[in-house]
């Protein structure tokens, strides 16, 4: 027997505004219920105290996964991992993002969870947070009052705290359409290998010019600092180099010295930050490798 | 020529049967205990110590009484002071009270008990009893414990070791002069949960004339009967224990609980029926698990590695009670003897208490440890000798007739025959000839019982005692107290019955594991013991019943003496003559009339005697890993799986392939990812997300091979299949990932941090960076060789 879910007030708005109010009323006292995988069972856990359960599940025009090449992504508050994950053209340009979704976690919880609530949880190994960040997604997050777009990388404030005011909704999280000649990577490493929480993350992505140089690269990590984040000093060395194993050995070494690990029950912080090294030069090594035609 | 007495088997024996209750347990249908709601049910909630040792100075249970909806509040003033313990052989060795009575030892050890008219109250009502505790200072692993000064757990123990077991035979030391060659080695071994997917629960229900039912998630009903009874100061036939469908147990629900007692004596004195039942959290934090050991090994050869003797000192980890230590302790230094042939042997095994979870058995019951530290061993002197591991264990392999000093005859043995079909399968010379940079091969080898000859529960029954009732339909009923907790046993027996009967499976009704209507006694399932000593009681009821029958064919037909009568496809008949018979229903009817309507019931018995004091039977087998190492991140991919082994005559295929999957998947989880985190007694990984159990996705292929023999102790020649597999896989795996990095592997698990550290490729840890790390035994020399 699971320990009991504490009683509370379940609301199951079914319009936008609806919602809103909903959470412009309750505030902190409520908490949005999307896939519920981990909501539910931090509640049962006692970790989360909610006297207000607020369901997406009736708000319509909430679930979409949308492409277009111009606006590039957007993803919709309950979009499931699996609608993200299996969606072809998350598949074709957003080919890491897609692994994310679908290596996180088993088929019964990836049809459940969602992308975004991976994000507002403020988990620093969130799955999903790395390969976003490689992409510049930016989040719109909407109240009774409007609305507002802030960047991904900005959002992630410590550990479980994520630049969201009680009555916000995120609605969407939106990724730029990616330059056709960039290549992208996820690197994941768990003791377990599925359903298991990762105990380093990194993705990379490289734009490589016609003249064989970096034009542009984009470096992210997870679970090894408070927050996901992306490591601008690797992204500013590569830069303008020549996409070769010793830059990106060099451009490793410094995600492992930016890194933050600490020592857990998962890893101790010195296999962590080797990890972070060897994850973040292969991530590199695949992303040069997939800007340059060679494989997905 | 004698022929092999497998093919005498009646057909039934060796089929492939699917379980009829899987269906049931993968869908969700299944009841549980958990599942039980009766009219009036309270739910009862522990309240554990927060503190690892402590003396306690004062309980106040006021303010959780006084909470509306709470029935009652009890604390080990108010339960019965008695001692009890599985080992009811030995009393001093009996060391749990129902609730703390003066000192807590473990942070979980049970203080108090709420029942209330819902969980949420219980909980809340939990909450509020007041204890006052008087802190001590607290010891963790059995190296601490045993050291000189170290804080006494329980009187009268100075030094915590609760007791010695000793094997002693051959001249040890003459061994050691003779060897041309002799190394010493250190391993430890960490603990690890059976983590059975339905968390222990309990239910009990007053019954008439002060008697008590209850239901519980248990493996050995009958001890628990027992044992509940001698608590509560109640007749044993007051209890009546009934063991609904268990979701696993692996030894971890093979004693009696506090939990159980709890429930027992609140429904004695609410009048109301109580559950309790644990969260997945108290599993992990609080509940049995495997021990912990630092085993310390010298072994000697010749220079044709030949083995002259080993000398083998463990120390088990025990935890905060004995619960099953004293029978590990025991199978430790037999399973460190078992394989080869040792002209002498030295075993000591000390079981010390330590602030922490009391370990206690599961799968393998001392042998994973045993055979970690001792197959790791044989491969590391093959390496020393030049020799190849394999050719190292067929030089000393035991065989069918040789003598396990001081044990028994072995009767039936497939070792060899396991380590020649096991070098085939897996390609063995060739890939040990090619080398494949961070790819590695290894092997390791196990060899158990088929139950235990040793009564230390004491028990005036029969070890395994069943009833068998004919009707005049042709059906059967058979009674069993054995405990079905997922490894098949259920099916086995109704094989067992059917085959010897002639009949089919269908037609027999199975009641089991209720004390009060299934015959004493059954020891319950541990040691892999039902399929051997139950289905022994089956068969020997079975053939009660038959003598029963075969006069009625005998009169009809006019038979001749000299024949024989035969059951088979629910007939019986003339053996030569086989138009001379009568269907099973037929014969059953008029048998009936002829007794004058005494039913035709027999009990059959099973109790191994002049049979040493280990087991009646012993299963042998090899198996070899192959893995791919990745040298930048310390992950071991395992490649694939081949094991041989005999386990006699497989009753079902398909339950022997079931324990061998599991098997692999266990010992899979022991070497290279599970592991409790525990620091200073609190348990950090309390959940499935943390404590890392493989997934179905990390289950390597595998191939098998099975090397039938006839065991003469066994029914249809079966003997144990169920456990010893769980042993190989650790020393296997840690072979290979040496083969693969040079990294050898003496202290488990074999994580991705170890195995870089091993190679050179990560600095070593900081001081306290993790929580067991192989040390030096106190008063032991060091390690001669590394």
């Amino acid at each position: 027997m699971t320990a009991l879910l504490p009683h509370f007030v379940h609301h199951r708005p079914e319009t936008l505004p609806r919602l809103l109010d909903l959470l412009a009323e309750h505030g902190e006292r409520a908490r949005i219920l999307a896939g519920g995988t981990d909501l539910l069972e931090r509640m049962r856990a006692g970790i989360v105290h909610a006297e207000h359960v607020i369901s997406l599940g009736r708000v319509p025009g909430l679930d979409h996964v949308r492409f277009d090449e111009g606006m590039g992504l957007t993803i919709g508050a309950r979009a499931s991992l699996a609608d993200v994950g299996r969606h072809p053209a998350v598949r074709q340009f957003y080919p890491t993002l897609s692994r994310a979704c679908t290596v996180m976690c088993t088929p019964q919880i990836c049809n459940m969870a969602t992308v975004v609530g991976n994000l507002v949880n403020g988990s620093p190994s969130a799955d999903a947070a790395p390969p976003l960040l490689i992409h510049d997604a930016r989040l719109a997050l909407v109240s009774t009052a409007g609305e507002r777009e802030i960047s991904l990388a900005d959002f992630f404030l410590g550990p479980g705290r994520v630049e969201r005011r009680p009555e916000e909704l995120v609605r969407e999280a939106r990724v730029p359409a990616p330059a056709p000649e960039a290549g992208s990577s996820f690197q994941r490493i768990s003791a377990r290998s599925a359903v298991d929480i990762a105990a380093v993350l990194a993705a990379a992505l490289l734009e490589i010019g016609e003249d064989g140089r970096i034009r542009s690269a984009r470096v992210a990590l997870g679970a090894v600092a408070p927050t996901p984040r992306r490591c601008l000093v690797a992204e500013e060395l590569l830069a303008g180099g020549e996409p070769d194993p010793a830059l990106f050995e060099e451009a490793a070494g410094l995600c492992a010295a930016v890194a933050r690990p600490i020592d857990d029950t998962r890893a101790s912080a010195a296999w962590r930050r080797a990890m972070v090294g060897v994850l973040s030069r292969r991530a590199l090594e695949e992303a040069a490798q997939v800007a340059r035609g060679g494989v997905r | 020529m004698t022929g092999d007495p497998a093919r005498a088997n009646p057909p039934l024996i060796g089929q492939r049967i699917p379980r009829p209750d899987a269906r049931a347990a993968v869908t969700g249908a299944a009841i549980y205990t958990d599942d039980l709601k009766l009219p009036g049910m309270l739910h009862g909630v522990l309240l554990r110590s927060p503190l690892p040792h402590a003396r306690i100075k004062r309980i106040d249970v006021s303010r959780a009484r006084a909470v509306p909806g709470v029935k009652d509040v009890i604390t080990g003033r108010d339960t019965p002071p008695v001692k009890y313990g599985n080992w009811r052989l030995v009393p001093e060795s009996q060391d749990e009270t129902a609730l703390a009575l003066d000192k807590v030892r473990f942070v979980g050890d049970e203080v108090a008990a709420v029942a209330a008219i819902d969980r949420e109250t219980a909980e809340r009502a939990c909450a509020l009893i007041d204890v006052e505790y008087e802190e001590l200072p607290a010891v963790y692993t059995e190296l601490e414990a045993s050291a000189e000064g170290a804080p006494t757990i329980h009187d009268p123990y100075p030094n915590n070791i609760s007791l010695n077991r000793e094997i002693t035979f051959g001249d040890l030391e003459a061994a050691f002069v003779r060897a041309d060659y002799v190394r010493e080695d250190v391993f430890t071994t960490h603990a690890v949960q059976h983590a059975y997917l339905e968390p222990c629960a309990s239910l009990a229900a007053p019954d008439e004339g002060g008697r008590v039912t209850l239901w519980t998630s248990t493996q050995v009903p009958y001890i628990v009967q027992c044992l509940l009874a001698s608590v509560l100061g109640l007749p044993e036939n007051h209890v009546r224990v009934i063991k609904p469908q268990v979701g696993g147990a692996f030894g971890g629900k093979m004693e009696l609980r506090k939990w159980e007692i709890c429930a027992a004596f609140l429904a004695l004195r609410t009048g109301r029926p109580v559950k309790f039942t644990l969260t997945r959290a108290d599993e992990f934090a609080f509940g049995r698990r495997r021990h912990a050991m630092t085993l310390r090994s010298k072994i000697g050869f010749t220079r044709d590695g030949r083995i002259t003797g080993r000398d083998f000192d463990v120390l088990l980890g025990g935890g905060a009670y004995n619960a099953m230590g004293p029978t590990a302790a025991f199978l430790c230094g037999n399973f460190g003897g078992m394989l080869y042939k040792f002209p002498a042997y030295r075993y000591i095994g000390r079981h010390v208490y330590t602030n922490t979870p009391p370990a206690s058995a599961m799968r393998g019951f001392g042998a994973p440890q045993a055979l970690f530290a001792c197959e790791t061993q044989m491969n590391l002197a093959a390496e020393e000798l030049g020799i190849d591991p394999i050719d190292l264990r067929l030089i000393n392999a035991m065989e069918v007739g040789d003598e396990i000093p001081g044990v028994t005859k072995i009767n039936s043995c497939g070792f060899k025959e396991s380590l020649v079909k096991v070098r085939e399968m897996s390609g063995w010379d060739a890939k040990r000839r090619r080398r494949t940079p961070g790819r590695g091969i290894g092997i390791g080898c196990y060899s158990f019982i088929s139950g235990g000859v040793f009564n230390w529960f004491n028990t005036k029954y029969p070890f395994s005692t069943c009833e068998v009732r004919l009707f005049e339909d042709g059906t059967a009923h058979l009674l069993t107290m054995a405990a079905e907790i997922g490894q098949g046993s259920d099916l086995v027996l109704r094989q067992i019955l059917a085959a010897e009967l002639g009949i089919s499976i269908e037609k027999i009704r199975l009641t089991a594991a209720d004390t009060a209507i299934t015959p004493k006694a059954d020891l319950g399932t541990w040691g892999s013991r039902v399929t051997l000593m139950m289905g022994n009681a089956v068969l020997d009821a079975a053939r009660k019943i038959k003598d029963m029958l075969k006069p009625v064919i005998f009169a009809e037909f006019d038979l001749n003496q000299i024949h024989d009568v035969t059951f088979a496809g629910d007939r019986v008949f003339c053996a030569v003559k086989p138009a001379r018979g009568l269907s099973l229903a037929a014969c059953a009817y008029k048998a009936l009339r002829l007794r004058l309507g005494e039913p035709l019931t027999a009990i059959g018995t099973y109790t191994p005697r002049n049979m040493g004091l280990v087991s009646p039977a012993f299963s042998f087998g090899a198996q070899v890993a192959e893995v791919e190492v990745d040298r930048e991140t310390g992950l071991v991919k395992v490649e694939r799986m081949y094991t041989a082994h005999d386990c006699g005559v497989p009753i079902n295929e398909m339950a022997v392939e079931g324990q061998l999957e599991g098997s692999i998947h266990m010992g899979l989880g022991y070497a290279l990812m599970e592991s409790l985190d525990v620091r200073d007694g609190v348990t950090r990984n309390a959940s499935f997300l943390d404590y890392k159990m493989p997934a179905a996705s990390d289950m390597p292929p595998s191939e098998s091979a099975a090397i039938v023999t006839y065991e003469p102790a066994g029914p249809f020649g079966a003997k144990e299949a169920g456990e010893g597999l769980v042993g190989p896989t650790a020393p296997a795996l840690s072979a290979a990932v040496h083969d693969a990095t040079g990294y050898r592997c003496l202290d488990l698990p074999i994580t991705p941090e170890k195995v870089l550290r091993g190679i050179g490729r990560l600095s070593p840890p900081a001081p306290g960076g993790e929580s067991r790390q192989p040390r030096e035994a106190p008063g032991a020399p060091l390690p001669s060789t590394r």
